[in-house]
């Protein structure tokens, strides 16, 4: 037997999810569920294309936000590393200090911000960043630094100064365990978005979240999840973009 | 008689309480292909090391045409047991990688590339990265990457240590080939005394550790030496002399 293609794989995917929408639609009148408690899933739909010009202000600011958090993120989270790679005596100081920090449910930090910086944008993108910063940091410190020492001394002996090893090595080298990094800090970067939102201010999906619940308005809570869901599948495409531009030579990737 | 490339005078390097080389003295002329030979942990490798600037020395004399060692030496082609590729560059792309470190285009260097692509018989392979080569093809590579700038020095440190029987001995003429192609001073160290006497001008047999130079063979043999060598009567004289140097030290 040959395996199943992608194309396939994606079809049988697709009628599992409309099996389980169609067991949602019929099964939870019959189970009784009231409808404030799970609204159908039809119902959602339309409360979603009513609301779409609201549904699409508010994620687009909530992912200006994670976005903008993510690429501070990763900026500091690169230059962290690279401190850490090059000044040897850094290391013994600053991860210790970013372990214990990381400890800190970061989340309980989020008042904080608001008393600080207000309830504008900075606090919700303050929180994304410094939610994705660890898993970027950590990743970076080996995708950049655990280079081969024959390699590094390949290198020198070739005549290659320190930039050119870093540009050409290093860099590259750290290409896959970036994108790993994005995967896991890119829904980290998302909660911290929608807490601050959640916390102050009026606008973000978080806020409409939140403006659902005062008004018992579950299809609108059931929306806007819909539109997270919608962004998510958006970012994760990007990154799987990213990896296929950049790894064309992973063997895993060249078989397929 | 050309002068000396190399010149190792009363090497010692010691990590820590062990003594890993005492009072090593050797030379290597211009265009001579000498070999390091010894039983493993003899301290041949960390000698290349010393010699490329890569360890420090305890103490001794280092000079590489008359000029001490004291850091990294530049333009030196580097093979190690390793092939050490970038798993990300074809083969083609980590040939000129050596272009690159020095700071160099690589599209000046890829004729010359592909010449020794050629010349180890990788051609066909240019495109391809290392996962979809054999150990024997990417170490080839590794040598296509050390020649590419045509370097004055060329250290090998048990390049084929990592290959099978089989293998090992078709790198060894291949090298040779290669080699008579460039003419290169290759400082190469082994612990396979066949590989010696078939690549060297000129055998420096090592004692077990501490290591120093027990004796100095030269070899007569002509070149091109190929798979007949092998069973030349001088070549098994020269082997058994070898094995005699490495062996008589147990005794003692």
């Amino acid at each position: 037997m040959t395996p199943p293609g992608p194309l396939r794989s994606a079809a049988e995917t697709a009628a599992g999810v409309v099996a389980l929408v169609l067991l949602w639609q019929f099964g939870a009148p019959a189970a009784g569920i009231p409808d404030y408690v799970l609204p159908l899933p039809s119902v959602i739909a339309a409360r979603f294309w009513e609301t779409l010009p609201v549904q699409a202000q508010h994620i687009g600011v909530t992912a200006a936000r994670t976005t903008l958090g993510l690429l501070m993120a990763l900026v500091g989270g690169v230059l962290l590393a690279l401190a850490v790679i090059y000044v040897r005596p850094l290391k013994a100081i600053l991860v210790p200090i970013l372990a214990a920090f990381n400890s800190i449910p970061k989340i309980a930090i989020a008042p904080l911000f608001v008393i600080w910086f207000g309830l504008g944008a900075e606090p919700k993108v303050l929180l994304a960043f410094l939610l994705a910063l660890f898993p970027i940091f950590v990743n970076s410190v080996t995708g950049l630094g655990e280079i081969e020492p024959d390699m590094l001394d390949l290198a020198r002996l070739s005549g290659g100064n320190e930039w050119r090893i870093f540009t050409k090595v290093r860099l590259r080298n750290a290409v896959p365990y970036l994108t790993d990094a994005l995967k896991v800090a890119f829904p980290l970067a998302l909660v911290g978005t929608i807490v601050g939102e959640f916390i102050g201010g009026n606008v973000g999906v978080g806020y409409l979240i939140l403006s659902g619940q005062f008004n018992l308005d579950t299809p609108l809570v059931f929306a806007c999840l819909l539109s997270i869901t919608l962004f998510t599948t958006l970012a994760v495409g990007a990154v799987a973009l990213l990896e296929r531009v950049f790894l064309r030579w992973r063997p895993s990737r060249r078989r397929r | 008689m050309s002068s000396a490339a190399i010149t190792v005078d009363g090497l010692a390097k010691s990590f820590g309480a062990s003594q890993a080389i005492r009072d090593l003295s050797f030379e290597v002329r211009e265009n001579e292909f000498v070999t390091l030979v010894g039983p493993s942990g003899c301290g041949k490798s960390t000698c290349l090391r010393i010699v490329a600037g890569l360890v420090a020395p305890t103490s001794g004399r280092v000079e590489v045409r008359g000029r001490p060692v004291t850091g990294p030496l530049r333009h030196v082609g580097m093979v190690f047991q390793s092939p050490v590729l970038l798993p990300w560059r074809n083969a083609l792309g980590n040939v000129l990688f050596t272009a690159e470190m020095a700071g160099e285009s690589p599209r000046d260097h890829q004729p010359r590339a592909l010449e020794l692509i050629r010349l180890a018989k990788l051609d066909g392979f240019e495109r391809s990265y290392p996962h979809e080569l054999s150990g024997g093809m990417q170490q080839r590579v590794a040598i296509c990457r050390a020649l590419l700038l045509g370097p004055s020095l060329l250290l090998m440190d048990e390049p084929f240590g990592a290959l099978d029987i089989m293998t090992r001995e078709q790198m060894g003429f291949e090298l040779q080939r290669i080699w008579s192609a460039t003419r290169t001073t290759v400082l190469f160290v082994t612990h396979s005394i066949t590989e010696a006497v078939l690549l060297s001008d000129t055998i420096v047999v090592m004692t077990a550790r501490p290591g120093t130079a027990r004796a100095v063979i030269k070899v007569d043999l002509p070149r091109p030496r190929d798979a007949g060598t092998l069973r030349d009567p001088r070549f098994v004289e020269l082997a058994a002399a070898v094995r005699d140097n490495i062996e008589a030290q147990w005794v003692e």
